[in-house]
């Protein structure tokens, strides 16, 4: 029976003794799981494997291939929703709703720079790994972006969690369990996302040459502005000098860069980037960048293009560390310092991408105790097989709240048969 | 009642008095209340058609009496309803008469205020108002404000997930927390998030949002702030009929303009309003829609003159600016005085709570119409039109006989049309134990098992909140049981690991 299923032959996933079952409908997911429990055979939950290479290393010899399940169920951009498979590939449904001059405003990663991957994302990665970009500290994140979904749980049965309205509180919002569970609480079949118009235009104030703790108070002071700024990163100039890396439109200017970015009607932008400039001159003057030159930047920052596979830093392992915003700067310039490390700051310093040195250990533990005495947490979103292996990818948690997670989750999959062993290595077996 | 909730356990009650001594030892003096006449406030929440004494009313003012009475419960077995500041219209906080009300009033001290990572720790017995008010001489504020913002606390709306006029905006009360301290009821403290955008792991807070007591009692949340925007005003716009009205609220979304707030009333609605606070709403209309802009002020006469043209495009008869902050609080106060407005032409009313897509408005309406008439009872509307979520107001007069049990079919009613048309039981008052038995019209039973098998991941034995949000109650140990697909495998030969 299993040889009248489509195989997938074509790429890359293949190893000896894997199978791949490719789902045609959500059905067959219903019977890929529940075959699975009966024989209890994990199975890891794949669209087109570009983020395959996060989390660790799985305990499975079998692919549940969503990559056909790729249709947009339906698109009413004036309920500013779209419903859609979760095999479609996510720069396809960015085009359409862009076409509508719409977008999704988490403004979702795209890792495959960062890992190397060709693979296209698909919109099932997308909210399994929850992955937002530079705009998450005004927007929100994937799970606040993400009404309804049907899912197979691991009990073998399709559900349903949310809705199709913005506004909705009937029931637990499983959604946002959903979002960032890395395919470890249900096979998600499809989802139905907010999505929002696309800014008319935007400005990015570039500042120069400040050290990070000084970019860390400029950011501050530029988010506890009333100006509404929607991205606030930093990159220092060493990222330059080590990775000879080019940041979008900017390109590699050898010195460090602040960049605070303000998105919306034309006039409301030209009026915000010029009461932000001098709201910030006590910082320094700001070079404005408009539209496409801002994008550019932008897109850049929020795949961490600086620490790409295919640059000078592409060996390095990577993390991505999430803290108190105001606890970045000091935070990112210590850990850089001890590690020999080099890093970008996100999200006005709650975001910190750091390329540590290549060591057996990717330096977990100087890591975590850094990350720790903040209150943030630390993955590993970079590391070869043998590296996820022999670390803790995810953040360990405190005693209490790791037992709750593990009961959230046996509550959706008790016999652990969906991406066995992702997101914590005691739950491999 | 229409609502049944579970039998009383007569084991339990016949430990009254021992349960009582026990509570004291954890919570001495006035914290324990036990007789009859001081636990009258406590009998019902803003839901006030139901009435249940509680068995004992404890109000401990530290996370550690929290946890010592929840351990000693969960020891004994006994039941536990949470309780914010008692403003639920859904009966989220209905007493049980066999199970300990446990308040959270005492917890009213904000913890800190840390404007550089733009938070706010705080007790859960703190008003959501008093939040912003406690951050308003920096410039920032609280962003979601439901009605009730004055009594209601912090506490509360994470439980209940509140929403309000700016959440189409600004978002509900999950999109707006960081994380907080849950004791579980086994007595157990949890930390959850914090300061940071995320936390690690699975989105625990996102799941203690909107759970409505059910799963832990809260005794501290770090909710995000904002600086408010720099200036925001309001157009009122009246049309001759609830078509136009619902169509202008589409295209206005369709412009790509988010408004801070965009609300519509039906000419009862309008009527009961002007009549109390002398807004100077148009009589004359069929529907008004209060629509604000907020930002800087270019953004806002830009976006203004976009909504003026858009509406006269649609049909409008009237189109009133606020000039003036006060006129746009004039504006809004016969919107948020709506309810009482309502209280004053009707002896009693029912507040109902259903989101349906924005498209679906005059269809609704008309249903609504149709049902009116059906059941024989007054109905005014107000709705949040920005998001869909609607607020018909069923006027009856519970002294006449069978009016109540008339509005609450009516209501249901309502509630099945809005699922029907693509939307859902509640958008931001809960369901309680007033939509509980709805579920069903939303959810498969399978939809609903996974709901309650997340309940037992945290209280196995379903001692928190029972008889709320659920129509039926199963055994933890029924749930978890894996059935057996045997016979219709599609992957018999599938490889063991």
């Amino acid at each position: 029976m299993l040889a009248s299923w489509p195989f997938l032959n074509s790429r890359g996933f293949e190893q000896q003794g894997v199978d791949t079952l490719k789902v045609r409908d959500a059905k067959d997911v219903e019977d890929a799981v529940q075959a699975a429990i009966a024989s209890e055979q994990p199975l890891e939950i794949i669209g087109n494997g570009s983020k395959r290479l996060i989390g660790q290393p799985m305990a499975t010899n079998a692919l549940l291939d969503l990559s056909s399940l790729n249709a947009v169920t339906s698109y009413e951009p004036n309920e500013l929703i779209i419903t859609v498979q979760a095999g479609a590939p996510v720069a396809d449904v960015q085009s359409l709703i862009d076409s509508r001059n719409q977008q999704f405003a988490f403004e979702p990663i795209d890792t495959a720079p960062l890992l190397g991957t060709a693979n296209q994302a698909t919109i099932g990665g997308m909210i399994g790994a929850g992955l937002a970009g530079p705009r998450r500290i005004k927007a929100g994140g994937a799970r606040d972006h993400l009404l309804g979904a049907h899912g197979v749980s691991g009990f073998g049965d399709s559900f349903k969690a949310g809705g199709r309205v913005v506004k909705n509180v009937t029931g637990y919002d499983l959604c946002k369990l959903l979002a960032g569970s890395w395919g470890t609480l249900a096979v998600i079949t499809e989802v139905t996302l907010k999505v929002m118009p696309r800014p008319e235009s935007e400005r990015t104030l570039v500042l120069r040459g400040l050290d990070a703790a000084r970019a860390n108070r400029t950011m501050t002071a530029a988010l506890g502005s009333p100006f509404d700024v929607s991205g606030a990163a930093h990159v220092p100039g060493s990222v330059f000098h080590v990775a000879a890396t080019e940041l979008g439109d900017l390109g590699s200017p050898g010195e460090a860069v602040t960049l605070l970015r303000l998105e919306g009607i034309l006039a409301s932008v030209v009026h915000r980037a010029a009461a932000l400039g001098k709201l910030l001159a006590p910082f320094g003057v700001a070079q404005v960048l408009e539209d496409a030159a801002s994008a550019a930047v932008w897109s850049s920052v929020r795949d961490v293009v600086p620490f790409a596979a295919i640059g000078a830093l592409g060996a390095w392992p990577v993390w991505r560390i999430v803290c108190p915003p105001a606890s970045g700067g000091a935070l990112g310039e210590r850990l850089a310092r001890d590690s020999g490390g080099e890093v970008i700051y996100d999200w006005g310093g709650g975001l910190i991408w750091a390329a540590l040195p290549p060591r057996p250990d990717a330096q977990v533990a100087l890591v975590r105790q850094r990350v720790n005495a903040v209150g943030g947490h630390a993955t590993l979103v970079r590391g070869s097989d043998e590296l996820r292996r022999n670390v803790d990818v995810f953040h360990p948690q405190p005693a209490g709240l790791a037992a709750l997670s593990e009961r959230v989750r046996q509550s959706f999959d008790p016999k652990n048969i969906l991406n066995r062993g992702r997101m914590s290595r005691n739950s491999a077996t | 009642m229409a609502i049944m909730m579970p039998a009383p356990d007569q084991s339990v009650l016949a430990r009254r008095d021992q349960i009582v001594a026990a509570l004291r030892a954890i919570v001495a003096g006035e914290g324990v209340i036990d007789t009859s006449a001081e636990m009258v406030p406590y009998e019902s929440d803003g839901l006030m058609s139901y009435r249940q004494p509680p068995m004992v009313v404890v109000l401990p003012d530290t996370t550690e009496q929290v946890s010592q009475v929840l351990k000693y419960c969960f020891e004994q077995g006994i039941k536990v309803v949470p309780r914010g500041s008692g403003t639920s219209l859904s009966g989220g906080a209905l007493p049980l008469a066999d199970a300990v009300l446990l308040g959270l009033g005492k917890f009213k001290r904000i913890r800190e205020i840390d404007f550089d990572n733009r938070v706010v720790v705080t007790e859960p017995g703190v008003t959501n108002l008093a939040i912003s008010e406690a951050v308003a001489h920096a410039g920032y504020y609280y962003a979601p404000d439901p009605s009730s913002q004055i009594a209601c606390s912090i506490g509360g709306n994470v439980a209940e997930n509140s929403g309000g006029v700016h959440c189409l905006k600004y978002g509900m009360t999950t999109n707006n927390v960081l994380g907080c301290e849950i004791v579980l009821i086994t007595g157990e403290i949890i930390r959850v998030g914090g300061k940071s955008a995320e936390a690690s792991g699975y989105d625990l807070m996102g799941i203690i949002t909107g759970s409505e007591g059910l799963l832990g009692v809260i005794t501290e949340v770090t909710v995000r702030i904002l600086q408010k925007p720099e200036t925001a005003r309001a157009v009122m716009v009246g049309f001759a009929q609830v078509e136009a009205a619902g169509e202008c609220v589409a295209r206005i979304i369709g412009a790509g303009i988010i408004p801070g707030g965009m609300e519509m009333m039906d000419k009862p609605a309008i009527h009961a309003a002007e009549a109390f606070v002398h807004a100077g709403y148009p009589l004359d209309v069929e529907a008004l829609l209060i629509i604000e802009l907020d930002g800087p002020g270019v953004e806002v006469d830009e976006l203004i003159r976009r909504v003026e043209a858009i509406a006269k495009g649609c049909g409008s008869t009237t189109v009133q600016i606020s000039a003036s902050e006060a006129e746009r609080n004039l504006f809004w106060a016969g919107r948020k005085a709506a309810f009482p407005a309502v209280g004053r032409i009707s002896p009693d009313y029912l507040c109902m709570d259903g989101t349906i897509p924005r498209g679906k408005l005059p269809e609704a309406l008309a249903r609504i119409r149709d049902l009116s008439a059906k059941y024989d009872l007054r109905v005014a509307n107000v709705f949040h039109a920005g998001d869909g979520n609607l607020h018909p107001l069923i006027l009856f007069d519970a002294n006449k006989t069978d009016e109540m049990q008339r509005a609450e079919a009516f209501g249901a009613d309502i509630l099945r049309v809005c699922v029907e048309l693509g939307g859902v039981l509640t958008g931001e008052h809960g369901v309680g134990i007033e939509k509980r038995d709805l579920m069903p019209e939303m959810f498969s039973d399978i939809d609903l098992n996974q709901q309650q098998r997340l309940k037992c991941a945290f209280d196995a034995q379903g001692l928190l909140n029972p008889g709320k949000v659920f129509p039926t109650l199963h055994r933890c140990a029924e749930l978890g049981r894996m059935h057996v697909h045997a016979g219709k495998l599609a992957f018999p030969e599938l490889p063991r690991f």
